[in-house]
């Protein structure tokens, strides 16, 4: 059953994902939204904006637990995909690896950045 | 009664022979057509008349035994099926079913397909070996219970659905739709008791989660069987095995033997007396 | 006469593309994969100007900001936003009828045959419709 284990926490991840990312993308493209609809509001992109945020606890949270169901959710359909075209067992150990290892080696660099500016 | 207007059909069959080196190529091939001829019966009439070095299967020429499976016009048909008529074109294009191996122009090796689906171990499998090896009467089975699989039971074995798969194009190892859909079948099936065999055989890297609700096979099923709702259930089953959700269900048991029998009805009246 | 192997005669991974006209559900497939790939291309460039560049201080970060300005990554960023929201809307379809629960019950099959892909159609043009007026809005800000 491993393997629908995987694909389960794969549906679940994108699950969460649609409300995470739908948080983030509402969050900085707000102003693009409200301005076709004739409202105006402060631009979320620039330092001062993105500093605060980064200063924020939950905001922090939010961005670590989005790039770590990112990758999950990500790496693991861009595994399927592959493997649809591959045949030999090397060839699916090779990739299962690789992207295992690159998933790893994002989340904890990923993750070091906002930690970083949020005690600073 | 009016003679049906003859009309002359191009047919571009694909011709591809083993013996020699060439790649396979397109042949024209013009019949008279008339209505209600279906696409079965122009490659017979080329067969006959025209070149009878043309292979295809048949047998049954009335959509039941499979054999005919054929791409027209870029779409998985069953020639014997298909009309001419229902193209509305001067020119029709027959290939071999893709994603299958091509023996000789139109036939195409479904052994391939026969060992996946044998590989789900399409029987009832059930652990009262007593009662399977030395049978005493019948399993109990309700309607409900039957209707719970009876439409993936008409599976006629043709191969269009694994043609029409997207993911059977690319991935070799797939198991396919035919096969999910006959595991699901026997798993879905009160009788048998065997879905942790089969589960274990899809639960695997190129097995049912490799089954993306493209819907194609569904749509190019020539008997209605719907193999994707069978896989979709099928993962619905592993899923809730995979969450310890599953109650185990006991294997239908066989019908009790009659205790008692109902009174006899007792022989009627002669209509006709007998005037002896 | 001589005993040949039979011709292999797969698709390959253009028989995700194009393959004969099938109906909707075939290329919503194929657009999910599409988005999903796509998104993924665009989260690599997004991770390194979020790390590497966010943690090199303020002008390093006003001048990612100035060079996205350019309308080309205007247009960019609205067809990942559309890519989302469709890719989110399709996949929570997936999530209903791959566990059979937005499918319906098996039928015997009477001519002519409805698959339940078919029946349940209706409601796959409703969730594209809305997309479509998504991407729309979207749109209309980019050009207006």
């Amino acid at each position: 059953m491993r393997t629908t284990r995987f694909r389960l926490v794969h549906m679940l991840a994108g699950a969460v994902i649609a409300v995470l990312l739908g948080i983030h993308m509402v969050v900085i493209h707000l102003d693009s939204i409200l301005r076709f609809f004739g409202a105006n509001t402060a631009n979320t992109t620039s330092w001062q904006a993105m500093i605060e945020r980064a200063g924020q606890g939950t905001w922090v949270g939010i961005y670590i637990a989005l790039l770590a169901f990112v990758l999950y959710h990500g790496f693991y359909g861009l595994r399927g995909v592959i493997l649809e075209v591959t045949t030999s067992a090397k060839t699916t150990r090779i990739v299962t690896w690789t992207l295992i290892i690159v998933g790893i080696v994002t989340f904890i660099w990923g993750s070091y950045v906002p930690i970083a500016l949020l005690s600073s | 009664m009016a003679n049906s207007s003859l009309k002359q059909i191009t047919f571009k069959v694909q011709r591809y022979n083993p013996e020699d080196s060439n790649p396979p190529y397109l042949e024209e091939f013009t019949i008279p057509s008339s209505r209600g001829m279906t696409v079965l019966d122009g490659l017979i009439y080329i067969k006959e008349n025209l070149d009878s070095t043309l292979s295809f299967r048949t047998s049954c020429r009335m959509g039941i035994c499979g054999s005919c499976g054929m791409l027209i016009n870029n779409y998985p048909h069953l020639a014997c099926h298909t009309q001419i008529e229902e193209f509305h074109s001067n020119t029709l294009t027959v290939k071999p079913l893709p994603n299958q191996p091509i023996i000789k122009d139109l036939v195409v090796d479904l052994m391939p397909m026969f060992n996946v689906h044998k590989s789900m171990k399409p029987y009832i499998i059930r652990h009262d070996t007593k009662e399977t090896e030395n049978p005493t009467a019948e399993f109990a089975q309700t309607p409900e219970e039957v209707n719970a699989f009876l439409q993936f039971t008409y599976c006629i074995k043709c191969g269009i659905c694994v043609s029409a798969c997207p993911t059977s194009a690319s991935d070799k190892l797939f198991l396919g739709p035919q096969a999910l859909a006959q595991c699901y079948r026997y798993c879905a099936d009160s009788r048998d008791d065997g879905q942790q065999e089969r589960l274990s055989v899809v639960d695997a890297d190129h097995g049912a989660w490799h089954c993306h609700l493209a819907g194609a096979c569904s749509e190019a099923c020539p008997k209605g069987l719907d193999p994707a709702l069978a896989i979709q259930l099928l993962k619905r089953q592993m899923a809730s095995q995979a969450l310890g959700l599953r109650r185990k269900k006991r294997p239908s048991p066989v019908v009790p033997p009659l205790t008692e029998t109902k009174p006899k009805v007792p022989f009627p009246e002669f209509t006709v007396k007998d005037n002896r | 006469m001589k005993q040949t192997k039979p011709r292999q005669n797969y698709l390959g991974a253009s028989g995700w593309v194009w393959a004969g006209n099938y109906k909707l559900e075939r290329y919503l497939y194929l657009l999910h994969r599409i988005t999903g790939l796509g998104m993924l291309l665009f989260f690599l460039f997004h991770m390194i100007e979020t790390t590497f560049f966010r943690i090199q201080g303020q002008s390093m970060w006003e001048a990612t900001m100035t060079l996205l300005e350019n309308p080309w990554f205007e247009v960019g960023i609205c067809l990942v936003a559309v890519a989302f929201v469709y890719h989110a809307l399709n996949g929570l379809r997936l999530l209903l009828q791959e566990f059979g629960f937005a499918l319906g019950k098996p039928t015997p099959p009477i001519y002519p045959y409805k698959d339940s892909l078919r029946r349940q159609r209706p409601w796959t043009i409703a969730m594209v419709s809305v997309v479509v007026i998504i991407a729309l809005v979207f749109l209309i800000d980019i050009i207006v």
